[in-house]
């Protein structure tokens, strides 16, 4: 019993793994970011809520932290976990203002 | 009962297991070393306009031109720039200039489905218009330039449309005599070089701005400026046919680049950012100031008359995986569309001639 108790603990210890919150939430509204640029650790995530009335495309093609959002549906988020240290340019392809930068630290 | 080091080892490869289990259940891997997780739905609220004035307010004009701090505006810059605009002698042909492609005559454009280049060879794209292009985010249809300045100096040396190379072109310019006093007082310690054309050719551009319109008039509160079908029009814009979701702010253009699709083979700004799907087909959003002096209409000149625009977004265009998710049929009635090009015909402004300068000899 005490088995199936512990590694039940275990498994809900896992999915909060993956699913943990993350620490910064960027907001997109009138096709803007809401911040400039956000400072975080390598290995944490940052929430992309698109709470614009528009889909956005955000993504990054700086070196080792590149990631693409695909079409994000209003009403949406979406976190992103930087695993390198380093500056990385976010972007939405759809709307050229909108940028932003992500300082990853160690 | 198990061994000890069993019940660890069990535990270690739950907690592996487990967290394996969530990285599945919640991640999926982007093209790159950033680690991506699924999309949730999360309730929001939209601040919307709240009644007609709070969105009239949003399409009125700027009182000033947006010049960049590192080019700014000088009267003498302007008038050297309109020189070098009209002047053919910047072609390698010396037969044809930025206005050439870009003339007041057309709205700022050329009047031709696309443009024609060196040779008389036509090009692949429909010449955009230049007005407003002060306050432009990115330029050319695929947005590959960044500033007003670059695409200045794109059409000179393409090798499609003035084919002249820089090197050439100040030696030709330096030749002229009365050009070089003109740059000297105009760029004092500067005089004359590809950067000082460029940013010459650059701020008169940013003068060539769309003049007051009937929309303009109606927005600031003279109700019999535009007719009943135009107001209709205009909450259809902003409504049910969704045209301001991208088509925003008094230029009517966030800058943004979208498929809308037009069934063109034409892959847009795909060919600079290929990773990314919505960009496939896609072309920059342009500003419909002005907009009746200025077709055909699109990126490929492929559509002759504001009906047929409105009858292809209407449609919805081509369903394919880079169409733009706002694309899709939206259901208008003949009135809804009658309505929306009046609204539309509101844009165009009396535009005043515009003197030819004479140019240096």
């Amino acid at each position: 019993m005490r088995t199936i108790a512990l590694f039940t603990c275990v498994i809900v210890a896992g999915f909060s793994v993956g699913a943990f919150a993350a620490t910064e939430m960027i907001h997109q509204q009138g096709r803007a970011f809401s911040v400039e640029s956000i400072s975080v650790k390598k290995g944490e995530a940052v929430t992309f809520l698109n709470d614009d009335t528009v889909p956005h495309n955000i993504m990054s093609a700086s070196k080792g932290n590149e990631f693409n959002l695909g079409s994000q549906a209003p009403g949406t988020s979406t976190d992103v976990t930087f695993k390198e240290a380093g500056d990385v340019q976010v972007i939405c392809a759809i709307h050229p203002r909108m940028k932003m930068m992500v300082k990853v630290t160690d | 009962m198990p061994a000890p080091g069993s019940y660890r080892s069990r535990i270690l490869a739950g907690t592996i297991a487990s967290a394996a289990l969530g990285m599945l259940g919640f991640s999926t891997i982007g093209f790159g070393a950033a680690v991506v997780g699924e999309s949730r739905k999360v309730e929001i609220t939209q601040k919307a306009p709240s009644g007609i004035d709070a969105l009239k307010a949003l399409y009125r004009r700027p009182a000033s031109i947006p010049f960049p701090k590192d080019n700014p505006y000088t009267p003498e810059k302007a008038a050297l720039g309109k020189k070098l605009y009209f002047d053919t002698r910047l072609s390698v042909t010396s037969a044809q200039s930025c206005a050439s492609c870009h003339s007041p005559g057309f709205g700022w454009g050329d009047g031709l489905a696309v443009g024609v280049g060196h040779g008389m060879a036509r090009l692949g794209r429909h010449s955009p218009t230049i007005v407003n292009a002060a306050w432009s985010a990115i330029f050319m249809w695929d947005g590959r330039l960044p500033t007003l300045e670059d695409q200045a100096l794109g059409p000179i040396q393409s090798p499609g449309e003035m084919n002249m190379k820089l090197d050439d072109l100040m030696a030709r310019l330096a030749s002229i005599p009365e050009y070089k006093p003109m740059f000297e007082t105009t760029f004092p310690g500067q005089g004359m070089k590809a950067k000082t054309l460029a940013q010459a050719i650059a701020t008169y551009e940013r003068t060539v701005v769309s003049e007051r319109a009937p929309f303009d008039a109606w927005i600031e509160g003279s109700e019999k400026a535009i007719s009943e079908d135009a107001k209709r029009g205009f909450a259809l814009f902003n409504g049910k046919a969704q045209c301001a979701a991208c088509h925003e702010g008094w230029n009517f253009t966030n800058e943004g680049f979208q498929d809308i699709g037009l069934p063109s083979t034409d892959i847009g700004r795909g060919e600079y950012l290929p990773g990314v799907i919505k960009m496939q087909h896609a072309f920059k959003t342009p500003g419909l100031r002005e907009i009746s002096r200025r077709s055909p209409f699109m990126h490929d000149g492929s559509l002759a008359t504001l009906e047929a625009v409105v009858d292809h977004y209407d449609h919805g265009g081509v369903d394919r995986p880079s169409r733009s998710d706002l694309m899709r049929p939206l259901s208008l009635t003949a009135q809804d569309k009658a309505d929306l090009v009046a609204f539309l015909k509101t844009l165009t402004s009396e535009l005043e001639p515009t003197a030819v300068p004479v140019l240096p000899r």
